[in-house]
């Protein structure tokens, strides 16, 4: 470490953000390697050392002797200013060189608010934003990630975009890069090449042209990269290991626990969730597999508490197998459970047992909607009847604190549907006390959070603008009058964080001269309360002459076409437009274990998703 | 059971690891390394250790120490150095474990190692001189209530102060341990406003650890 470094480091909160060495990370010589990537996470070290993806890819690019991958993050605001101040340009944490040294910089886009920060790490890295600027001296600056679905405002900073799962694509963009480095070939010769590759999509070989009323004329490919990019897939998620050496955080993560991903996808089709339509088909591994690789993964790094992730584990058809394997040697290695996205529906009075036997924290629940009809709307499919059998399960077990999720501004919503969220809430309260088995002298608590809602690309809800923000204020307000109960407390998202949201999901490509020039006036960290400048934003698009309530507020034609048009993720635009239709009607889908419903996605696998009999 | 206390480095990015992140740290490198270490018992077992004299952020060691308990009274302790570094961050070595004969509380003085780079060696050691040719040097001392003025150099004991490749080396010992600890970044600090040396980062490297009698602890 530089004198720079460690007088920067003396002077910030957590310097541990800054440090690297933590157990599990890796060291190369960089002189015997052919490749050098930046792994960067646009946001906290906390954050992204939750993330599992950046585990998976760390260990599938480090398993590689050509290849050294290492991590970067977005500092916080103190470290910013003492490394602009002192001229430390960003560096990654293993080697500490900067970003610039690197072949490729990677980074991976989770969340539309953190965009910014991506053009803050590009900045502290002394690396121009356009990809039009960059020479050949530069690092290819490629991404990955859900937000790649509509990276439209971030194309054209970016020379590479890798749709879909990246275990199988990045190495192979990897390898084409090597390749290409090898024969000498400029970088837009190696970009050529690796628009070849399942789910690579280069921004700049696509030209956007507009009709006069600012919507999308077409979308031009050229270069022999194909017109339309569809998503890169892993087809049978048992011949894919699970990542088995952690990089272990020394300062706490967000999620600072072992992960197995159990299943990858969603069968429920809830109309509003983007990641239930982005990871189609559902693909789950075995129990075997996974029991044996979380035994291995607390091995290796020590962790004493281990969760069972993905979109909705309880949707695992042989859950209570792998609770059971796992259960033959969490309790010998001290080694506790936890099983996140439990689902009201399935929660039976077996799983409950398997769970209290590990640790009791509060109990959640997303029914998301106030009312049955709003449910059927959205398609989540929860009854009353399926969370008073839960709860009472639960209380019977001991629990006194329930979290329930809702979301506000959704397509068809009425006062009354926001009343019902108190009602829930209220009936929740009511079913504890009525409870002749809940623990003793103990009160309940109910908290409710509410979410704004935001019409997300590849949805069928893509099509229907989000509700002003005018109307979210009022529908906040109206829920607060409609909360009796002290037991109940009610927490809500900032309505203007959700709306700029909304904007950079459904943005275009005319947005990028935006977020630029909004970093230039001191916005990043977006995400975060505190750091977040809704005036300066508006500030922003009114200097450019871009009105934001025409990417967020605006019905999309069914036939008009998206920025994300040429994106595809195996579910066609026909199943999004019937389900759009089924939603207006109240009309429900059925989970695709139950019955398929034919979205489309089943062409990634080749074959039928599941095996009905 | 017996306790026994390993002794460890503490260096580079591994000095930026507070005591709290670092008793986690422990307690997944042990369970790891595969050492039989004793847990306490109940609902949540965890490991039962204590660390010696813990060092300010961002300050260096190679005299660091933790106690933790064991029922394997005969447990091979050379090779078991070897399995906890293995498991251990960048920067933390464990350089041998052995079972515990003197008391951690039996700690009164620690030696330090203050390195200045070359580029601030010559100011460093006009200051030192300065400061050696004081009668007196008050600072104040923040304690977690209460700010005491204390003169420094009363508590100082300067083992040698020299000029070399490497820059300009202060070998000083100070009081440590339950009765009194005098963090060396006190006298930096002082030093600091005696020669312009506002912008140097001074390493700070804790070498040994003694007992009263200046007999070693680690
Ligand atoms: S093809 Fe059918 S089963 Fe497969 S993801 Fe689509 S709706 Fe579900």
């Amino acid at each position: 470490m530089t004198q720079e470094l460690r007088a920067a480091l003396a002077a910030v909160q957590k310097p541990g953000r800054y440090t690297g060495g933590e157990p599990g990370c890796v060291y190369k010589d960089k002189d015997k390697v052919d490749l050098r990537f930046a792994f960067c996470f646009p946001d906290t070290y906390e954050v992204g050392m939750s993330f599992l993806g950046m585990k998976i890819l760390y260990e599938i690019l480090n398993a590689r002797e050509d290849i050294w991958c290492e991590r970067a993050f977005m500092p916080w605001v103190d470290m910013k200013e003492e490394m602009e101040k002192r001229g430390i340009p960003l560096y990654a944490l293993e080697s500490k060189d900067e970003l610039r040294a690197f072949d490729m910089v990677g980074f991976t886009l989770q969340y539309e608010l953190s965009y910014t920060n991506i053009l803050a790490m590009l900045d502290l890295a002394h690396i121009p934003f356009y990809a039009a600027e960059r020479g050949e001296d530069m690092p290819i600056i490629v991404a990955g990630g859900p937000c790649v679905c509509n990276g439209e405002p971030l194309a054209d900073f970016f020379d590479l975009m890798m749709l879909g799962e990246g275990e199988v694509q990045l190495p192979a963009v990897c390898d084409t890069v090597i390749q290409g480095r090898k024969e000498g070939l400029s970088k837009q010769e190696i970009l050529r090449r690796c628009a070849q590759i399942e789910g690579v999509y280069i921004p700049s070989l696509y030209d956007v042209s507009y009709l006069p009323d600012g919507r999308i004329q077409s979308v031009q490919s050229r270069d022999g990269a194909p017109a339309v990019v569809t998503k890169a897939i892993i087809r049978d998620m048992n011949t894919q290991p699970l990542p088995t050496h952690f990089v272990v955080p020394m300062i706490g993560a967000v999620h600072d626990r072992a992960q197995i991903e159990v299943l990858r996808g969603c069968v429920r089709g809830c109309r509003f969730c983007q990641a239930g339509f982005l990871y189609r088909p559902m693909r789950e591994r075995n129990a075997d597999m996974l029991s044996e690789a979380g035994r291995q993964l607390c091995e290796n790094t020590g962790y004493d508490e281990i969760s069972l992730t993905s979109l909705s584990t309880s949707d695992h058809s042989q859950l209570e197998t792998l609770l059971d394997d796992m259960l033959t040697w969490t309790p010998e290695e001290h080694v506790s459970m936890s099983l996140p996205s439990l689902r009201i529906d399935n929660f039976s009075q077996s799983l409950v047992e398997k769970t209290t036997r590990v640790r009791k924290s509060g109990l959640t629940f997303a029914p998301e909607a106030g009312t049955q009809r709003l449910r059927d709307v959205i398609n989540k499919n929860v009854t009353w009847d399926e969370i008073e059998r839960t709860c009472t399960l639960a209380f019977n077990a001991g629990y006194t604190s329930v979290k329930l999720y809702f979301m506000m501004g959704l397509p068809t919503e009425t006062m009354e549907d926001i009343e019902g969220i108190a009602e829930t809430a209220q009936r929740v309260v009511d079913l504890y006390y009525k409870n002749p088995n809940k623990p003793k002298g103990k009160g309940v608590s109910v908290s409710i959070s509410v979410a704004c809602f935001v019409p997300k690309p590849h949805t069928p809800f893509q099509f229907v603008p989000q509700d002003t923000m005018e109307s979210l204020h009022e529908k906040q307000q109206h829920l607060l009058r409609s909360v009796k109960s002290r037991k109940i407390s009610v927490s809500y998202h900032d309505k203007r964080i959700s709306f700029l949201e909304a904007v950079f999901a459904k943005g275009d490509r005319r947005l990028a001269p935006a977020l630029c020039e909004a970093y230039r006036r001191g916005c990043f960290f977006d995400g975060w309360d505190e750091h977040f400048h809704f005036d300066t934003w508006m500030e922003v698009f009114r200097d450019l002459g871009i009105d934001p309530a025409f990417y967020a507020n605006r019905t999309i034609g069914e036939d008009e076409i998206t920025p994300w048009e040429h994106l595809d993720y195996g579910v066609t635009k026909d199943y999004l437009i019937r389900e759009y239709h089924k939603a207006q009607q109240a009309k429900t889908t059925q989970p695709c274990n139950r019955a398929c419903a034919g979205c489309g996605a089943n062409h990634l696998l080749g074959g039928p998703c599941f095996d009905y009999r | 059971m017996i306790t026994v206390r390993a002794r460890f480095s503490k260096t580079g990015e591994a000095s930026y690891i507070s005591l709290l992140d670092l008793q986690r740290v422990f307690q997944r490198a042990l369970k790891r390394s595969g050492i039989p270490v004793w847990y306490t018992q109940g609902f949540n077992p965890h490991i039962y250790m204590t660390f010696s004299a813990p060092l300010p952020l961002g300050q260096e060691s190679v005299a660091e120490c933790v106690d933790f308990k064991t029922e394997d009274e005969n447990y091979d302790w050379t090779a078991a150095a070897q399995q906890l570094s293995e498991c251990l961050p960048k920067g933390i070595d464990v350089l041998r474990i052995e079972p515990v004969r003197t008391d951690s509380s039996a700690i009164a003085l620690a030696r330090y190692e203050i390195t200045y780079e070359p580029d601030w060696a010559q100011r460093a050691a006009r200051a030192y001189s300065t400061f050696a040719a004081a009668s007196s040097a008050s600072v104040e001392k923040k304690g977690k209530r209460t700010v005491k003025t204390i003169d420094l150099k009363q508590y100082t004991d300067v083992e040698s102060a020299r000029e070399t490749a490497d820059g300009f080396i202060l070998s000083v010992f100070l009081p440590a341990g339950g009765e009194l600890t005098i963090n060396p970044a006190l006298l930096t600090d002082y030093l600091k406003g005696l020669a312009d040396l506002e912008g140097a980062v001074p390493r700070i490297l804790r070498t040994a650890l003694y007992t009263k009698n200046k007999e070693v602890f680690v």
